[in-house]
């Protein structure tokens, strides 16, 4: 490749190759990789420390409103899905891609070929050498080398010429391999995301027992069977539970109980038990009690089930529960009643009474403020003195059709940078020059990594060489 | 009472006892290697006087309060077994920062096998003591086992929480050898002799030794943060949410990933390393301890 850029240099001063080098170049840098890195931690950093996704009331709150300006200029209230966030991202990928292209060749023809030919004064340059004289034949000498380093291990080249043999060993090309498995993945998980963001989706539904919902994102449906809790013996809560039955085209698919850490799946589409509560817009009873105006004494009380008319015969009564809101509110402009919070803040009910076989008007009655209204015609006042509510389950609604990606990325991440911190490249050579009383033998290597344990086996290795008479200089 | 807390005290005070023989292994390597000063090449074994002994039983010592601090925890895992049918010993705060000195301490006593370096044992242990101590500082109703809530009831606690914990305790050993790194050199640059740093072994070897902590590190935490996003995906709805802990393991995995590039440039060891390691560290301890308590978040209750 180098002879290839020297040639183009001889011909044309500056060419669109060479750019593209520099480039290249440029992109696979390690000075590159490093500053994104910190980069991307110093982004994330700022979006662990301001509350993300808040409400706008939050932050000025908080902040201020010229701070709650800045940070919605600067996109820090959503900084993981700003822009620059993004880009930094792709950068990352961009760079290591581009190392893989760069460096990942020259790696793999190093697995089948090497570099065997060396100088005396090459070995003696490296970061580790050694020269010892030997008093036996040389040739023994190449064999006893060889064969120390196929019992560690190494894969051993000779070339023999005829004053000098080189011997190059080397193990452990595969850690490098591994750190450019973990450059790949890190756009495969990337891609996984993005695609996920893209044609997936994330949905929270509120759901009622015995209720029907149509998920139209799969075209089927589903319906809440159940909802309950489960608890410990000393009261904390165990699991949340939900059945859910899958309809398609009429006709029951599945049904299972999800819990908190076990979704419903049903055509990629996923259902979580996410949260809980009590329902803001219905009950499942209420229970009323009827006084009588003149002398303000409890004539009667009834258990009202939700939309089921109740009668109290002796009274002349009939009642129906028709409607029910958990913080009354009351729209002036449309005429119409709303509950303003999810909370049970102010619950009333809409009791529709008939009374001697004529229906009068349907009165609200509230929890907290019995005596607000007068019901005109009626012998009766009515209070509500209790309800329960009925529980819905929040259930998120998901499907991530990048999540195999995502997991495919990450398998090949934690494979690559397991294997590369844990094998470490090492290439030693050997010349083995033969003299009138024996041999001399150069010996030096390097390790890509893993300094401390090279030196130890390179010690060894040397021991081993003295060991057999020789006398290092 | 849980039979578990009395062991883990006493794993509190085996330790203290540790770390002090490993200072006082220190100090009379020092007395013993002054004559070696005086002219003779190097100090021989019967020089050691107080030196030997006191290495032994520091060693020994740990190994049995590293023996108790896993019956600890295998005792609070029976009693969580008997409270709420799962078993994982590492379920809140004060069980995960007792697992992780058990890693210290399991790492360092395999560190001193394979290299038979002593004097890193004041440093290393002393984390692990910390880490231990700090556990017991919590409050009562941090240290008991209660059952486990809804989203944390799950299989996935067991591999996900220890894997992480274990990578802290590898960067915690990093940050130890950082600290004795610029320890030694300080001493080494303003030329002191018979101090307690002429125990230390080589700079290259306390920087080298350093690398590796990280290199066992950093495979662990990305494997950790993965099988938490593997989790999160049965658990939260999405395999990422941007959560705070989440975030964390995402910037401390960024910030060792920056070290291991960086020390592929000359220059970037040593010195520098060792400080990095130490900074490196200091956000692992963020990300363990300060999230938990100074952000909100999903992780809130561990």
């Amino acid at each position: 490749m180098d002879a290839v850029t020297k040639e183009t240099e001889a011909a044309k001063p500056f060419t669109f190759k060479e750019f593209g080098d520099a480039l290249v170049e440029f992109f696979s840098s390690l000075k590159l990789a490093i500053f994104l890195m910190i980069v991307l931690a110093i982004l994330s950093t700022v979006g662990t420390v301001i509350q993300q996704g808040e409400r706008p009331d939050v932050y000025v709150k908080e902040y201020g409103e010229t701070v709650y300006w800045w940070f919605v200029k600067l996109g820090f209230i959503d900084i993981y899905h700003t822009w620059y966030f993004s880009s930094v991202l792709v950068l990352l990928c961009i760079n290591s891609l581009t190392c893989f292209h760069q460096r990942f060749p020259a790696i793999w023809r190093s697995i089948r070929q090497d570099k065997v030919n060396v100088t005396a004064q090459f070995i003696q340059n490296l970061k580790r050498s050694a020269t010892v004289h030997l008093p036996s034949d040389p040739g023994t000498v190449t064999e006893g080398l060889a064969l120390a380093f196929a019992e560690r291990g190494y894969r051993v080249l000779v070339n023999k010429g005829d004053a000098e043999t080189t011997l190059y060993a080397t193990k452990g090309i595969m850690g490098r391999v591994a750190a450019h498995v973990a450059h790949l993945s890190v756009t495969i998980i990337v891609i996984g995301g993005i695609l996920g963001n893209v044609i997936g989706f994330r949905d929270f539904g509120v759901c009622l027992e015995g209720e029907t919902y149509h998920i139209p994102q799969g075209n089927f449906d589903l319906h809440v069977d159940k909802f309950w809790i489960d608890y410990y013996d000393n009261g904390a809560v165990k699991s949340y539970n939900s059945t859910l039955t899958v309809i398609e085209n009429g006709e029951s698919k599945l049904t299972k109980t999800i819990t908190v850490n076990d979704p419903l799946v049903y055509k990629g589409i996923w259902f979580y038990q996410s949260s809980y509560g009590d329902s803001w817009d219905r009950v499942e009873k209420a229970r009323v009690v009827v006084r009588e105006k003149a002398t303000d004494k409890v004539v009667g009380e009834a258990i009202l089930d939700w939309k089921k008319e109740a009668v109290l015969k002796d009274l002349g009564l009939k009642l129906q529960l028709t409607d029910f809101v958990a913080d009354f509110g009351f729209d002036a402009k449309d005429r119409r009643v709303y509950s303003k919070t999810v909370e049970h803040e102010n619950p009333a009910i809409k009791l529709a009474i008939t009374e001697r076989e004529q229906t009068l008007t349907a009165p609200w009655v509230f929890y907290n403020y019995p005596d607000l209204f007068e019901i005109q015609g009626s012998k009766y006042k009515f209070e509500l003195t209790g309800y329960l509510a009925k529980k819905f389950t929040g259930l998120q609604i998901a499907k991530d059709p990048g999540v195999l990606i995502v997991w495919l990325g990450s398998t090949l991440l934690v494979v690559g940078v397991t294997l590369s911190a844990a094998i470490y490249h090492r290439r030693v050579w050997a010349k083995v020059v033969s003299g009138q009383q024996g041999a001399t033998v150069y010996v030096g290597g390097t390790a890509y990594k893993g300094q401390i344990d090279f030196d130890r086996e390179f010690d060894r290795l040397t021991e081993r060489l003295k060991a057999q008479g020789g006398q290092p200089t | 009472m849980l039979r578990s807390l009395f062991l883990f005290d006493v794993t509190f005070w085996l330790y203290l006892a540790a770390m002090g023989l490993y200072f006082g292994y220190l100090l009379a390597s020092r007395k013993a290697l002054q004559p070696a000063m005086a002219g003779h090449p190097s100090a021989s074994s019967e020089d050691d006087g107080w030196a030997q002994p006191l290495g032994q039983l520091a060693t020994w010592v740990t190994f049995f309060g590293l023996l108790v601090n896993g019956l600890a925890l295998g005792t609070r895992a029976y009693e969580r077994m008997q409270i709420s049918g799962t078993f994982a010993p590492w379920s809140n705060q004060f069980e995960a920062m007792a697992y992780v000195s058990f890693a210290i301490i399991a790492g360092y006593l395999l560190l001193e096998l394979k290299y038979g370096i002593k004097a890193i044992g004041a440093f290393v242990v002393s984390i692990g003591f910390i880490a231990m101590g700090a556990a017991s500082l919590l409050p009562y109703r941090y240290q008991v086992a209660e059952p486990l809530v809804p989203a944390l009831n799950s299989y996935w606690i067991y591999i996900h929480v220890s894997i992480t914990l274990t990578s802290y305790a590898a960067f915690a050993m990093a940050g130890g050898l950082g600290v004795m790194y610029l320890l030694k050199e300080r001493a080494e640059r303003q030329g002191r002799q018979g101090t307690i740093f002429d125990t230390f072994p080589s700079l290259e070897k306390i920087d080298e030794l350093g690398y590796k902590a990280v290199m066992v590190g950093f495979p662990l935490l990305a494997f950790g943060t993965i099988l938490g996003a593997m989790w999160a995906n049965y658990a939260w709805g999405g395999y990422w949410s941007w959560d705070p802990k989440e975030t964390w393991a995402l910037i401390v995995w960024l910030i060792y990933g920056a070290y291991i590039h960086a020390r592929m440039n000359r220059g970037w060891e040593g010195h520098r390393a060792a400080i990095y390691q130490i900074f490196g560290f200091l956000m692992v301890i963020f990300c363990f301890w300060g999230v938990n308590f100074l952000l909100s978040g999903l992780h809130a209750y561990a």
